[in-house]
């Protein structure tokens, strides 16, 4: 093919098929390639798709019964000690409302699903005949000439384009080959994931979740569920199976020398988490590193002459205790990137200048706002006080709480202060209330 | 709920090409760094996978058969020993996840 695209996409995950939907919608030409047998092949996430987005690229997606699976109405965040667990509960008819604020979504067919809609895109646009969605493809390199990205390598075989929209994930080797990013990226500030697919009959999770119809539930779990390791836990209801599992801080897990699978059987073994699972069947076992939100790990410049790199290529990821978002982060930025590259065509500019416009959209929008504002928190949620001892504390308070004595019953307050010098100290926690309340 | 164990959980993953005798390794492990110079041997137990091993001697050997593509080891090894790609499609192992 010694045709010129538009535009080549590196990765068909969320960022990817974002980009190409955009891009198709403006009748641009491009090339959307994927590793994976399928879009969504090597996909794996927790996973929560949040926000609004989804709507815009495929409008009413609600009517239909398939690519995502639930819808979430019901959110819940577990402390957890050895035995016990003290959660924060809500749940609100309210977010039964569409658009929805939140779907889960099971990346093997959410994006198989999502890269059917960008291929009814592209047979509606200018270039039905020749923009393509190609999976089974390896880019080992991006073609660069005098500064600027004109192309991609796989194997033998070369593409030429205008420009290249990196979505390649976290493990973004080409970024990197770019300069973008590090060659070496230290475990400072990735963590690694480790999930289950748990099915069950439907009725029986339906019955067990309390959830009607399509509604479905998320659960963040903080403390035992680790293992003492820097990190979380999380359950999320997907149509007749669960997610379950963790996300672990890879520094931590090196220095505390424990393996992620075993930790995984410990968080299961919890009484908890076993009343939940019970009778249910593990269908799938998978395992991601995933970026921690610090904002010391997200490239400096996200642009090159020719080039943008999107979603968690550009470590767009966060978790600051509400929710751990990254599918989200991932859909706007493909978004921008493919603006970007829409008025770069429309202006036959593909400079550095025209593609630092992705990067100051970014910048202007939630995502960036966002992962901003909140580093407090990230770092925070990071912070052996808030992860292990603060879940023992609660948990313990909780336990006297609700034990119900046949002997004098002391104060709230009382049951409170002896929590806090068990598990910490005054001191301690006006410090950890003082950095919550700037945090969030 | 029975609990699994390694083995059998990763006897639920989708490996590609595995009709194939032979295939070309993504990973590249230079191990003589691992048993000289590496003090703590880390990949040994932060492998989702366990496709690092040590043997009764201490030495670290690995495998790439397993390999779910997750990531770990490229940020866990502060060495320099692992080389990491994505697989070959037509000739190289990973995963294709059915759920994801």
């Amino acid at each position: 093919m010694d045709e010129k695209f538009d535009c080549i996409i590196v990765g068909a995950g969320v960022a990817g098929l974002a980009a190409a939907m955009t891009l198709a919608r403006n009748n641009m030409k491009f090339l959307l390639i994927e590793k994976g047998e399928f879009p969504g092949a090597k996909n794996v996430s927790g996973g929560v798709l949040w926000g609004s987005d989804l709507a815009k690229l495929v409008p009413n997606y609600w009517e239909e019964d398939a690519g995502w699976d639930r819808y979430i109405n019901h959110r819940r965040l577990t402390f957890m000690d050895e035995q016990s667990a003290f959660s924060i509960d809500f749940k609100s008819s309210h977010f039964n409302e569409t658009p929805y604020t939140g779907v889960v979504v099971l990346r093997s067919r959410f994006d198989r699903w999502l890269a059917d809609k960008v291929q009814e895109a592209i047979d509606a646009s200018d270039h039905s005949m020749d923009s393509f969605i190609a999976p089974n493809i390896l880019v080992e390199e991006i073609l660069m000439d005098s500064g600027k990205a004109v192309g991609i390598r796989t194997g033998e075989e070369k593409f030429y384009a205008d420009s290249v929209i990196i979505a390649e994930g976290v493990n973004n080797l080409l970024t990197r080959q770019v300069g973008l990013q590090d060659k070496y990226v230290p475990a400072d500030h990735i963590l690694t994931g480790v999930k289950e697919i748990i099915r069950f009959d439907q009725k029986v999770l339906e019955d067990r979740f309390q959830l009607n119809g399509k509604s479905g539930m998320s659960n963040e779990f903080v403390g035992f569920a680790t293992d003492g390791v820097e990190g979380g836990g999380f359950l999320y209801t997907n149509r007749d199976t669960l997610s379950i599992g963790l996300v672990l801080g890879l520094k931590d897990l090196r220095e505390k020398e424990k393996k992620p699978h075993d930790i995984l059987n410990i968080f299961k073994q919890h009484p908890i988490i076993s009343d939940m699972i019970r009778g249910g069947e593990v269908v799938e076992y998978s395992a991601h590193v995933v970026s921690s939100g610090d904002k010391r790990l997200i490239p400096e410049k996200l642009y090159k002459s020719g080039l943008v790199v999107c979603g968690e290529a550009a470590n767009l990821l966060m978790n600051a205790g509400k929710a751990i978002q990254g599918m989200d982060y991932a859909m706007r930025s493909g978004i921008l990137a493919a603006e970007a590259i829409i008025n770069a065509k429309n202006t036959n500019d593909f400079t550095e200048a025209s593609m630092k416009k992705y990067q100051d959209a970014l910048e202007a929008s939630y995502v960036m706002k966002d992962i901003n504002n909140f580093q407090d928190a990230v770092h925070l949620l990071h912070d052996p006080v808030m992860s292990r001892k603060m879940p023992n504390l609660i948990c313990d308070f909780g336990r006297n709480f609700f034990s119900i004595k046949t002997e004098p019953t002391q104060k709230a307050r009382k049951m409170l202060g002896k929590a806090v010098k068990k598990h910490s100290s005054y001191w301690e926690l006006i410090k950890l209330g003082w950095k919550g309340s700037r945090a969030l | 709920m029975k609990l699994l164990t390694l083995s059998e959980r990763l006897g639920l993953v989708s490996y590609r090409n595995q009709a194939k005798s032979e295939i070309k390794p993504h990973i590249v492990v230079d191990t003589e760094i691992c048993n000289s110079v590496c003090p703590h041997k880390c990949t040994t137990y932060v492998c989702p996978a366990n496709c690092y091993t040590m043997d009764e001697k201490g030495q670290v050997h690995f495998q790439v058969e397993d390999c779910i593509e997750c990531g770990t080891c490229m940020y866990a090894c502060d060495q320099g020993a692992v080389s990491w790609e994505f697989p070959d499609p037509e000739i190289g192992r990973g995963v294709t996840w059915n759920y994801g």
